[in-house]
């Protein structure tokens, strides 16, 4: 590899609960501090890594995507993307709508690389809009919205689930995609999504806190086989939010090292056992 | 079970739509070709039979919110607590 080539240099993720931009004062003020300071971390090292390009892994919650077409994964190369979807869903999430950036170029060699490297994500062009998972952390971690971003969305709304494996893959083929080009030389990967929730479940409003914990422990074991061994039965223990950990298996697979977790609040009043991770690297 | 959630989605989607559904839900339920159990279930805001029968969650739940069933309703609803 030259010296000239791409590299991830920042690897992070976090929830992306409605509650953390939408409802923050009803949490605990102690956990409202807590998750927003471990926000705030993450906000000055994407700063201080100065990436050219963030590559943003998140599900969409039946935003853009339906079961008439339900990609496992998709690639978005747009110029931008509208956040939030609606004015309505705007004043939910107390974030007003707007463009984000995108890469269409580093979105375009993703998606190239995909297919070479036999996965076979769906292509999205454009009219791609975003709900909380990209506008609710965002908001924390790049409130300009400077930062061009390549949207990766992976089904963690319906199942059946793409495997944890698979989603590790993806984020190690993600690494190697960077690696293979030269015009985004620095870019950061974040994740975004659960941990334990329940959406429109008879559960909502619990947590599963030792899945939670566990889960965030094998994030910083570092184990790529611990961090994939899970059944869907296994995952739906902590709810069908916690489906979304996918993410973080692919921000694992594009880190390649451990995380270190910055936070973990349980915080009912967001539904969602909340956390923010940084790899090691 | 297509149908009804393409409703459901469509729902959420067409602010018109969750507005003619309240207003005249036969009509919609006749467009969207939704017959038998779940007809009557969903013309009677029976969520819990919805929800049993296999509809996704976040689909009940974000149509629920967008014909008028709010947040605590709508989970009284799933429970049983309101039929």
């Amino acid at each position: 590899m030259g010296q000239d080539m791409g590299q991830i240099v920042g690897v992070f993720a976090t929830s992306h609960s409605p509650g953390i931009t939408g409802f923050p004062e009803r949490a605990e003020p102690a956990q409202r501090a807590a998750v927003e300071e471990a926000f705030a971390e993450v906000r000055r090292r994407i700063e201080r890594l100065a990436p050219d390009t963030v590559i943003a892994v998140s599900v969409e919650h039946f935003t853009n995507f339906f079961l008439g077409n339900l990609p496992a994964f998709a690639i978005a190369t747009a110029d931008s993307y509208l956040g939030p979807a609606t004015p309505e869903m705007g004043g939910f999430l107390r974030i007003e709508q707007h463009d984000y950036p995108g890469d269409p170029a580093l979105g375009r060699h993703l998606y190239r690389f995909a297919l070479e490297s036999e996965f076979d994500p769906a292509l999205v062009e454009g009219g791609m809009v975003f709900d909380e998972n990209f506008c609710v952390p965002l908001k924390h971690l790049d409130p300009e919205s400077r930062l061009p971003l390549v949207p990766v969305i992976v089904n963690g709304v319906n199942p059946p689930w793409p495997t944890p494996k698979r989603c590790l893959d993806f984020g190690r083929m993600i690494r190697a995609a960077v690696e293979a080009q030269s015009e985004a030389s620095r870019v950061v990967v974040l994740a975004t999504g659960g941990l334990s929730h329940w959406v429109g479940m008879r559960e909502s409003g619990t947590i599963n806190e030792a899945f939670d914990r566990d889960f965030l422990d094998r994030l910083g074991s570092g184990d790529s086989t611990r961090l994939t061994d899970y059944t869907g039965e296994q995952i739906d223990a902590a709810g069908n939010g916690a489906h979304e950990i996918r993410t973080w298996l692919v921000a694992a697979g594009a880190a390649g090292a451990p995380f270190e977790t910055l936070v973990y609040e349980p915080v009912p009043a967001w539904l969602t056992g909340a956390a923010v991770a940084a790899a090691r690297i | 079970m297509y149908s009804l959630q393409k409703l459901l989605w469509d729902v959420r989607k067409y602010p018109d739509l969750a507005r003619r559904f309240r207003a005249e839900p036969d009509a919609v339920l006749d467009e969207y070709g939704i017959a038998g159990e779940e007809r009557a279930a969903m013309a009677a805001l029976d969520l819990k039979t919805l929800y049993d029968r296999g509809a996704n969650p976040y689909l009940l739940y974000f149509c629920a919110l967008e014909i008028g069933v709010d947040r605590g309703e709508y989970y009284a609803r799933l429970r049983g607590e309101i039929s």
